[in-house]
């Protein structure tokens, strides 16, 4: 077991290097030069080729990226170009409201798509399954920045439950913070929720096929005893595969919904830098992002080893 | 293990599927979509890509069904072109990533000595978040359809893998399987007829979403303002430049924001009787 | 000067000379289009960075009302030498830095200097400059080595601008700004806000270039990318005022009932660069072949779509402004693609594709060069449209290589002179013998009158040798809270006289 942990941590670090080198080479690649962009579109040639130059973009590539790894390992994802500011200071001010939306987007997924997905599956086929099953997904079918700009226009512009944009401004309070969070929570949870509903319906079916629940029904066992203690607890690897899942895409539907609320977040960080070329922070997002990620399948391997006996390392 | 033979799972598989109303409904309407697509612009149902500046935003009537958009156009024969690039779009994705996700998924599950490098490659790839990689990929490599397709294709063959690695690591230990082991089955039979037939229904579940997303996944790239040409319109892009309008055209948004729920809504309902129906072990059920 | 630059439609403005004081109050908060990309406005030629820094940074010269010339931080205007080669400015005594440092003529020399040094407007004439000299604490002298009559709407301008900075700050990246102006920058969170607070120990320019009253005690700016959420922003009352909105949003704002939309009319003008340097458009007859197919009134209405909105105008500048004449103008509009078909026939157009580089960054930029697509493949071009970033946008253009057009706009500005594409030296290349001789008369020329002639002339040859495409005029929607007062229209806003009545 301790070597099994030794040997994913190892497996981490390769992970997060070559998370870090796709990144980087990917990042270089594109075309579109931060330097003419600083400088705006009157900006001479001359100017932009001196710019360059300060920022150390005319160096060769192997070069930056020696450079970059080295830093990197001591902590210091280099200085935004567009923002003065170190890489790490920028991703640490931006960590709040994209960490709080995944949370809350996934509680509101979990909420709404386990129950239904559990009674669907135990009532197969019947219209509250089908009904309940296609409303959820009606809902997820629709591009999320659809339904937050719908939800933006007519329940916070108009009716005014719920502010339409933005995260309270300068010097708000953590209630006021988290109130901006709701709408686009909701919007996400609800885009989410249709895949954990699935995959929950799904893996219960599975189980309520698997011949040790038959014979627990043969035995006499109530539906609801059956479904509770066999078929839930070994449902437990696909629900812990989905949640890993959605964690992926929880961070990038959190692009597109801090996009429409305009939300300070990590995502729309991200956005941003991509369009301004902005690479240090591009990378940096990407490392950061990475590493979590490795750390949550990490996690969800180790539960595997704790739900399912089966799995062996 | 008979339950693993094509000819018993058959006949259950179209029972099943159809004992469901909500799969025939939702098969229907998306072969409704797919045909309306690909055969009516070649029927020369509407006329495509003319411009009639002077009517731009004309709302859906006798002259345009669907309306006319910003620029005159035939939001119908728009929206049929535009049907054939988003569910290219979906399909293309699904196909590629879930080929390469069972190669990678079931090497990785299959042989130890590439479990932990296939792993490593899986868990790199998907460390990535998926709109992001695709916008950067998109935005590197030009906003064309093969691109898109591609980029979408790697941001979600590693999901296919991991289910197939996940599930083979299981099955593999299966009695059934070791027993064909034992018996002297060569390691590729073994893989394509008790494990991949095993997988076939999560990867067919999965990719029927894949499907569903890589279509909402270029409708927010359209979004973010880095997809496919906008020369090339998709529903996506007609959802986002639709956006604008919102109050004085609200049907520019309502027709390809309706086409593309439909199409994720159906697609998703349809994977769902698919799963039922190929299941063995639910067949065995009924 | 008699022209009006800007009115407001529709709505009142509360005019400078107001007289009761307004009691300090509160915080403005402004939707702008993004965080600027600099707080230091000599680096920047983009709109949003005029916007936030004209608050804080201040220049010798400023515009007024009717975009006249007036004092700033200067004491009174220019002696200009008979020659019209030596400028000597007397500076404002006792303004101060918000370092609390006095401003004298070593702080305007190293500034001055800087802004030659790493404007692009700076370098652009820095080759016309023989010295710039301190006289003394109070004054300033430029020296010329030929007359330049733009010099001082240059130094005016809040686009890659003159401003004057300690001279103890002064280096090539300047990060924390520090000026002479009615707020100081106190925090900046990229994209989330930039808070200016009111600078205490500011003192007033002279009347012509008016108070600025320093009314809210805050001002922040908050970049909303997306014109939606603007829109949603400003009518659910969470900004004051927002810059930069969709056209189709106006009855949706009008009809709101906390805020209401601010037109500025006209605002500027889309154009098509042309790329004099390589390519097809190098040849005359392409280029007018261009010109004639283009159908610039279709291109307005699908692009802006209400004729509130725009104005199918050829004249450089509109009604309104000394600038205008008809000089050239029956080329303008022909939207005849037969007699595109002719000159292309001339040119003997072989069908390399023509290229059209534009963004979706701005809608009515791709939407304009939609529709000229379609007229120029009726007359017979093959169009090869490039859309793309801005990012990419903003660095192909400078590689001669890789368009024939691209589309810009600009606001109409006081000056001519300060239209780049008119010298041969940016990026269009555009090095017509004929008006290069023009131009030259035109910023020698130091006479109002004579200089309109001579700028009718420009306009002519422009159109005549196809130098630029100006697309027409088009006007741009703002909104404001509608207790918000005190704002000027303006393509740069400015908020401190605005005041919200409660």
């Amino acid at each position: 077991m301790s070597r099994y942990l030794l040997r994913r941590l190892i497996g981490m670090v390769v992970v997060i290097f070559l998370v870090l080198t796709i990144a980087f080479v990917l990042v270089r690649l594109a075309p579109g030069d931060p330097a003419s962009l600083l400088l705006g579109p009157d900006a001479t040639p001359d100017e932009v080729v001196a710019l360059r130059r300060r920022l150390g973009l005319d160096q060769p590539i192997l070069v930056q990226y020696a450079t970059f790894v080295g830093n990197a390992l001591q902590g210091n994802l280099g200085e935004s170009l567009f923002f003065n500011q170190p890489v790490t200071q920028v991703l640490a001010s931006r960590a709040e409201p994209t960490a709080f939306l995944a949370l809350f987007s996934l509680l509101v997924a979990l909420v709404i798509a386990t129950p239904i997905g559990i009674w669907a599956a135990y009532r197969r086929g019947s219209v509250l399954d089908q009904g309940s099953i296609t409303t959820a997904m009606l809902a997820a079918s629709v591009p999320s920045f659809l339904t937050g700009l719908i939800f933006q226009r007519y329940l916070a512009t108009d009716l005014g439950w719920f502010p339409a944009s933005g995260y309270g401004g300068a010097g708000a309070g953590f209630g006021t913070r988290m109130w901006h969070l709701v709408l686009p929570s909701i919007t996400l949870g609800i885009t989410n929720s249709a895949l954990i509903l699935r995959f929950t319906r799904a893996s219960m079916l599975d189980i309520l096929g698997e011949d040790y629940v038959r014979t627990a029904r043969a035995k006499g066992m109530t539906e609801r005893r059956v479904v509770l203690r066999h078929a839930l607890k070994n449902a437990g690897i696909p629900i812990i595969t989905v949640i890993g899942l959605t964690f992926a895409l929880l961070v990038s539907g959190a692009v597109v919904t801090e996009r429409v609320f305009n939300l300070p977040g990590m995502g729309n960080l991200v956005v941003n830098a991509v369009l301004r070329r902005d690479y240090p922070v591009i990378q940096g997002t990407l490392i950061v992002v990475a590493g979590l990620y490795v750390l949550v399948n990490l996690l969800t391997d180790l539960l595997y080893l704790v739900v399912d006996k089966r799995v062996k390392y | 293990m008979a339950a693993a033979s094509p000819a018993i799972a058959a006949p259950s598989f179209r029972k099943l599927l159809f004992q469901r109303p909500a799969v025939v409904v939702a098969l229907v309407v998306f072969v409704l979509i797919v045909a309306a697509c690909f055969l009516l612009p070649t029927l020369g149902v509407t006329e495509i890509g003319g411009m009639s500046v002077r009517k731009r935003l004309t709302p859906p009537g006798a002259e345009y069904w669907l309306g006319a958009d910003a620029f005159g156009r035939d939001l119908l024969g728009r929206l049929l072109v535009a049907g054939q690039t988003s569910l290219g779009i979906g399909l293309g994705v699904a196909v590629i990533s879930s080929a390469v996700g069972i190669v990678i998924g079931l090497a990785a599950g299959f042989f130890r000595r590439l479990d932990t490098p296939l792993s490593r490659l899986i868990d790199a790839m998907m460390a990535f978040p998926d709109i992001l990689l695709a916008l950067s990929l998109v935005a590197i490599f030009g906003g064309t359809m093969v691109n898109v397709i591609l980029a979408l294709s790697v941001v979600y063959a590693p999901r296919i893998a991991r289910i197939v690695r996940a599930s083979t690591l299981v099955i593999r230990e299966l009695p059934y399987v070791e027993a064909a082991r034992a018996l002297g089955t060569r390691t590729p039979r073994i893989m394509v007829t008790h494990v991949l037939r095993n997988i076939m229904s999560p990867i067919l579940v999965q990719a029927t979403f894949i499907f569903a997303y890589a279509m909402l996944a270029e409708a927010g790239l359209s979004f973010l303002g880095v997809g496919v040409d906008p020369r090339i319109p998709t529903w996506g892009i007609m959802v986002n430049e639709g956006r604008r309008y919102i109050d004085t055209a609200f049907f520019l948004i309502l027709f390809p924001g309706a086409a593309i729920a439909l199409s994720v809504l159906s697609l998703q309902i349809v994977g769902d009787g698919l799963r039922d129906a190929l299941d063995p072990r639910l067949a065995k059920e009924t | 000067m008699t022209f009006r630059a800007v009115c407001l439609a529709g709505s009142a403005v509360l005019a400078f000379a107001a007289a009761a004081p307004v009691a300090a109050q509160g915080t403005v908060e402004v939707a702008i289009v993004g965080d600027p990309d600099t707080f230091d406005p000599m680096m920047s030629t983009k709109d949003v960075v005029s916007i936030v820094t004209q608050h804080f940074m201040e220049t010798l010269y400023t515009f007024d009302d009717n975009w006249a010339v007036v004092p700033l931080l200067a004491a009174d205007m220019p002696t200009i030498s008979e020659d019209g080669l030596t400028y000597t400015i007397p500076l404002r005594k006792g303004v101060s830095f918000q370092d609390g440092s006095a401003m004298d003529s070593a702080d305007v020399l190293a500034s001055l200097q800087r802004w030659e040094k790493v404007a692009s407007r700076g370098q652009g004439i820095a080759d016309k400059i023989d010295s710039i000299k301190a006289g003394g604490p109070n004054e300033i002298t430029i020296t010329l080595n030929e007359p330049y009559s733009p010099l001082l709407s240059l130094l005016a301008f809040s686009n890659s601008a003159a401003v004057i900075y300690p001279e103890e700050i002064i280096a090539d990246t300047i990060d924390k700004p520090i000026g002479t102006g009615p707020y100081k920058l106190q925090a900046y969170e990229p994209d989330q806000y930039t808070q200016l607070v009111r600078f205490d120990g500011y003192t007033q320019p002279g009347e012509a270039a008016g108070k600025r009253q320093q009314i809210p005690d805050e001002i922040r700016f908050v970049p909303v990318p997306d014109t939606s959420t603007r829109v949603e922003g400003l009518l659910s009352g969470q900004f004051d005022y927002a810059d930069s909105l969709s056209t189709e949003a106006y009855d949706r704002i009008a009809k709101s009932e906390v805020a209401e939309p601010v037109l500025l009319e006209p605002f500027g003008w889309p154009i098509f660069a042309v790329n004099h340097k390589k390519g097809l458009m190098t040849d005359l007859n392409i280029r007018r072949a261009v010109q004639a197919a283009l159908p610039f009134d279709d291109m307005l209405f699908a692009a802006f779509g209400d004729e509130k909105f725009f104005q199918t105008d050829g004249a450089f500048y509109p009604e309104g402004w000394t600038w205008r004449n008809d000089a050239g103008t029956e080329l303008y509009n022909i939207n005849d693609q037969e007699k595109a078909a002719a000159y292309l026939k001339e040119a003997g157009y072989d069908g390399t594709p023509l290229r059209i580089l534009t963004s979706r960054q701005y809608e009515f930029h791709y939407q304009m060069a939609e529709v000229a697509r379609m007229a120029l493949e009726m007359a017979g071009f093959t169009v090869q449209m490039d859309v793309v970033d801005w990012a990419t946008l903003a660095q192909n253009r400078d590689n001669p290589d890789l368009w024939d057009m691209y589309i810009t706009h600009s606001p109409f500005l006081p000056e001519p002179a300060l239209t780049s594409s008119f010298f041969a030296t940016a990026r269009e290349g555009w090095n017509n013998p004929k008006k290069n001789e023009i131009l030259d008369r035109f910023t020698r020329e130091t006479d109002p009158e004579k200089r309109k002639a001579i700028y009718a002339e420009l306009q002519k040859v422009a159109y005549e040798d196809v130098g630029l495409i100006k697309v027409g005029n088009f006007n741009a929607l703002q909104g404001k809270a509608k207790n918000l007062s005190g704002v000027r229209p303006s393509p740069w806003p400015a908020f401190w006289n605005a005041s919200t009545a409660e």
